[in-house]
């Protein structure tokens, strides 16, 4: 982990106003499992998040997109409560539910009325128990994934892209393949690949649960115990190696596609979450592209009139992540010269930095963001398991506006001109094809 | 987060980005529109605080803590309903207009000015309203108010600002023509509502974005803009006699505007009713499949009954619908049906998508799951779970600022009353299982719905046969 910024440890200093707000109860159960409890009373409901340490990272070729179909088994019964039984049992009770998989994380969450709580640990310690696979369930929900697969692969030119870029930045880790898996791997997954995985990766010792809302958090961590404590332990899953090699140079593909106009999608090869150069990065995207006054947007969409909207996405990663560009281009566009803008404002950046007004706008906002993502149960809850995954300890959440606030010009300047070298960016451009009739 | 409808409800310190292979990938497709729902605990929203400025805008203060923000929504009954003829779209252009340059600031300072504080400002059309949201730190809001009141009394509509947006939105229809789900959705509002004043998508159309000229922009903001049909609700950090004190100095000056909104009749029928429009899009493997009737305006007594109806129906994830087309079939990732109330009018409809080769059986299934509530309304149990289900969840709505915010927007839009939240789960709890019979008999398509089907045409053609008069339509159409 080469750290391209002049070297400095970013502060941590807990922001008080966070603090107040984060009392949290922390537990350990014997079984490895461990508890995260935070009491807000200001509505009658509660979220429950339930974080499994495996994602799509933690897959083989052939199985690929089994995190996210296990995901969907995992509502499909368990020993006590059968097939449709967690759903209907939850929303009779006054709650919902959903969950995702990521490259990452498989990641369940519940949303429910307060008085429910004792029903929705029933439910959840029951599939993390003794989940349920049957070989007509897991035919039906094959066909489910497959059509979600269609919808937002298939038939979606941001999917297609962003499918084809994966291929290009990743030659051997993991993240080379999409989250949803390929269709093939999807039609060839069998049940005892499920059981394999809920085995390996669903022991209790491998996830982390978050209660916030209107609990009390002694009674809450003794029904936890009670539904939770005598699930056994599982052994440690493998860690993933990654053996990506180092890039090169440049690559580049083309998506043909029936489209009204041509589209570009660019990735970068960025750092790992657990980087100091994150943060930094976190900045550089929101002086990019956060707001209509953001360098990117006034420049290519605003004054230079190349692009209908553009996108940076800097989404943080176990292992070292991509920084990705998406812009929408016109009928008429040349990609080519859309590229070349794009270049421009970025090495502008590592060339000059940007203005102290810009930076403390930036600081500002991510601030402003954060807090907002804090204002309901699931935002808090979520905001605890996701700054424990990805950088070791929840309490990051507490000193991140210090963190942001103690980045520099110079940091900034050096980051830019790290990430954004042609060398580790790969390019995909969609080029519109006639429709066939 | 399968479709740009759907709220990301990822972290949004993060740009919100449409799900692809590398994102996320959650188990359910959002739902379409919020259901509601109950406990025991008693609900109370923060007090509220009514004022007036002395040009007449009506203003309501809600002070809520703990975390240092405030929410503000300037509400103004000048929606797509109220587009001139000709002009639809125009009330949506007008509105993004507003941030590109006012008397005192050019839309780079105004930009500048709310952004740099970390402030957020956006605006949102409806059929009913335009809106201009804004959430702000506390200790801006008395500035991010006055920039506020700027961009709705003396916005100044710079020719080039004009002609660059017309641009811009010619290039997005365009490109929207590559997005199955907004094109359906766009087939289904003018299959629904015809030449009604919600006939249109709130946007327009190509055709007539392509004719708007300056003229057309500053003539709409004078005559449906202004403040005796505005409200300004401020829910946050911030004191009630603060957010009076600072709305006055903020829109003291605002003139113009109709002195009541313009009336919108209820349409007689559902246009397109018991007919299929087929729109043409070759290159699809999936068909994406709309049905709908008529629904109820909102405030109608049937809100209740017919709600907790399609919770069991369509609502929830147990719903007979999800549970017979995606649980037991395996046809489809997502199916919701809902009701769509506006102020005048609304509709119920249905929204899913299936691969091309069963695009008739989703449709068969879906209309043999209405016609079975239609014809012997719910079982007790399921009214019993519907409404536990929506009352267990409704406080969800009193989380945020914003959402508070909304509830009363809505609540005073539509004249709900101010105890709107605090009654809506005893309301929804007093619903018997013979209201539901009665509103499924009215709503579940008692006559034959309009279809739409997005997909390849000459395959789906030939298994639409029966379901009615079928016209076939290009996707370009709707652009």
């Amino acid at each position: 982990m080469s750290k391209a910024s002049p070297s400095k440890v970013p502060t941590r200093v807990a922001d008080p106003a966070l603090e107040s707000l984060f009392d949290v109860h922390e537990a350990t159960l014997p079984n490895g499992l461990q508890v995260r409890l935070l009491a807000n009373h200001q509505a009658p409901v509660v979220s429950l998040y339930t974080v499994f340490q495996v994602g799509s990272r933690n897959e083989r070729p052939g199985i690929t997109g089994i995190s996210h179909l296990f995901e969907h088994m995992m509502f499909n019964g368990a020993k006590k409560y059968g097939p449709k039984m967690f759903d209907k049992t939850l929303e009779s009770n006054g709650g919902r539910s959903n969950a995702y998989t990521s490259t990452d994380l498989t990641v369940y969450y519940d949303d429910f009325s307060a008085d429910a709580l004792e029903t929705v640990l029933d439910l959840e310690s029951d599939r993390m128990r003794s989940l349920r696979i049957s070989q007509a369930t897991l035919t039906s929900e094959r066909e489910v994934v497959k059509e979600e697969r269609r919808v937002r692969v298939d038939n979606d030119i941001f999917g297609l892209m962003d499918e084809e870029l994966g291929t290009l930045v990743y030659k051997a880790h993991p993240y080379r393949w999409p989250v949803i898996g390929w269709m093939a791997d999807i039609e060839a997954i069998r049940r005892e690949d499920c059981q394999d995985y809920f085995r390996t990766y669903y022991a209790p010792n491998n996830a982390v649960l978050y209660i916030v809302g209107a609990i009390d958090p002694k009674k809450t961590l003794a029904l936890v115990r009670k539904y939770y404590g005598s699930i056994p332990k599982g052994p440690a899953p493998a860690a993933v190696l990654n053996s990506e090699p180092e890039q090169k140079g440049e690559r580049r593909a083309e998506v043909r596609h029936p489209a009204q106009s041509p589209a570009l999608m660019l990735g970068f090869r960025g750092p790992p979450a657990r980087d100091d150069d994150t943060f930094v990065l976190d900045v550089i995207q929101y002086v990019l592209t956060k707001g209509e006054g953001s360098r990117l947007i006034r420049s290519l969409v605003y004054e230079q009139k190349l692009a209908v909207s553009l996108m940076l996405d800097w989404s943080w990663r176990i292992d070292p992540g991509t920084i990705l560009f998406y812009l929408a281009l016109k009928p008429d566009s040349d990609p080519k010269k859309v590229e070349a803008a794009l270049y421009a404002e970025l090495e502008k950046i590592a060339r000059e930095g940007i203005t102290e007004r810009e930076l403390q706008k930036a600081q500002n906002n991510l601030r402003s963001d954060h807090l907002r993502e804090l204002a309901t149960n699931n935002g808090r809850a979520h905001a605890l398991g996701h700054y424990e995954a990805l950088l070791g300890d929840w309490r990051r959440l507490l000193t991140l506006p210090s963190t942001y606030a103690s980045i520099t010009n110079d940091q900034v300047k050096a980051v830019a001109a790290k990430y954004f070298a042609p060398e580790r960016r790969s390019v995909v451009t969609l080029v519109p094809a006639p429709t066939e009739a | 987060m399968a479709s740009r409808k759907s709220p990301s409800r990822k972290s949004p310190a993060r740009p919100a980005k449409r799900a692809g292979g590398k994102a996320p990938v959650a188990r359910k497709a959002s739902p379409k529109r919020g259901a509601a729902r109950a406990t025991t605990s008693a609900l109370t929203l923060p007090t509220l605080h009514e004022s007036t400025t002395s040009s007449g805008l009506k203003v309501i203060a809600a002070e809520r803590g703990p975390l240092p923000m405030v929410s503000v929504r300037l509400v103004i009954r000048a929606g797509s309903a109220t587009d001139p003829d000709g002009k639809h779209g125009l009330a949506d252009f007008t509105a993004r207009l507003l941030r590109r340059g006012t008397r005192r600031l050019n839309a780079q300072a105004i930009d500048e000015a709310v952004e740099f504080v970390g402030a957020s400002l956006g605006v949102g059309v409806s059929e009913d309203t335009l809106s201009v949201a804004l959430t702000t730190p506390s200790e801006h809001f008395a500035q991010m108010l006055d920039i506020l009141g700027q961009l709705v009394r003396e916005p100044t509509f710079p020719q080039s600002e004009v002609d660059d947006a017309r641009e811009r939105e010619l290039a997005q229809f365009a490109n929207d023509l590559d997005d199955p789900s907004i094109i359906a959705d766009r087939a289904m509002v003018r299959a629904l509502w015809g030449n009604h004043p919600y006939g249109h998508d709130v946007g327009g159309s190509s055709k007539t974005v392509k004719t708007f000229t300056r003229d057309d922009v500053v003539r709409f903001h004078q005559e449906r803009m202004g403040p005796k049909v505005s409200m300004l609700i401020v829910v946050g950090a911030v004191d009630p006699q603060r957010v009076a004190a600072a709305a006055e100095d903020a829109f003291a000056d605002w003139t113009g505007g109709p002195d009541a909104p313009v009336a919108i009749p209820a349409p007689e029928r559902i246009a397109q009713g018991g007919r299929v429009i087929i729109v043409d899009k070759p290159d699809q493997t999936q068909s994406q499949v709309r049905l709908g009737g008529p629904g109820m305006r909102m405030g109608h007594e049937d809100y209740f009954p017919a709600t907790a109806m399609n919770i069991a129906l369509g609502g929830g994830f147990t719903s007979r619908l999800m549970n017979e087309i995606r649980v037991n079939r395996g046809l489809t990732y997502g199916v919701s049906s809902w009701f769509d109330s506006m102020n005048a009018a609304g509709v119920f409809a249905l929204s899913t998508f299936t691969k091309t080769e069963s695009t008739r059986e989703i449709i068969d299934v879906a209309l043999a799951e209405i016609g079975g509530v239609r014809e012997k309304g719910l079982k007790p149990r399921e009214l019993a779970d519907a409404q536990a289900y929506l009352a267990g969840l409704y406080p969800l709505r009193t989380e945020t600022n914003e959402s508070i915010a909304g509830s009363i927007a809505e609540a005073r839009l539509h004249g709900l009353g101010d105890d709107w939240v605090e009654r809506f789960r005893d309301r929804l709890r007093a619903v018997t299982p013979k209201q539901v019979v009665a509103a499924a008999k009215k709503y579940c398509f008692a006559q034959a719905p309009a279809v739409v089907v997005l997909g390849k045409a000459d395959v789906v053609k030939k298994q639409l046969k029966g379901l009615g008069p079928i016209t076939v339509v290009p996707a370009s159409e709707y652009e």
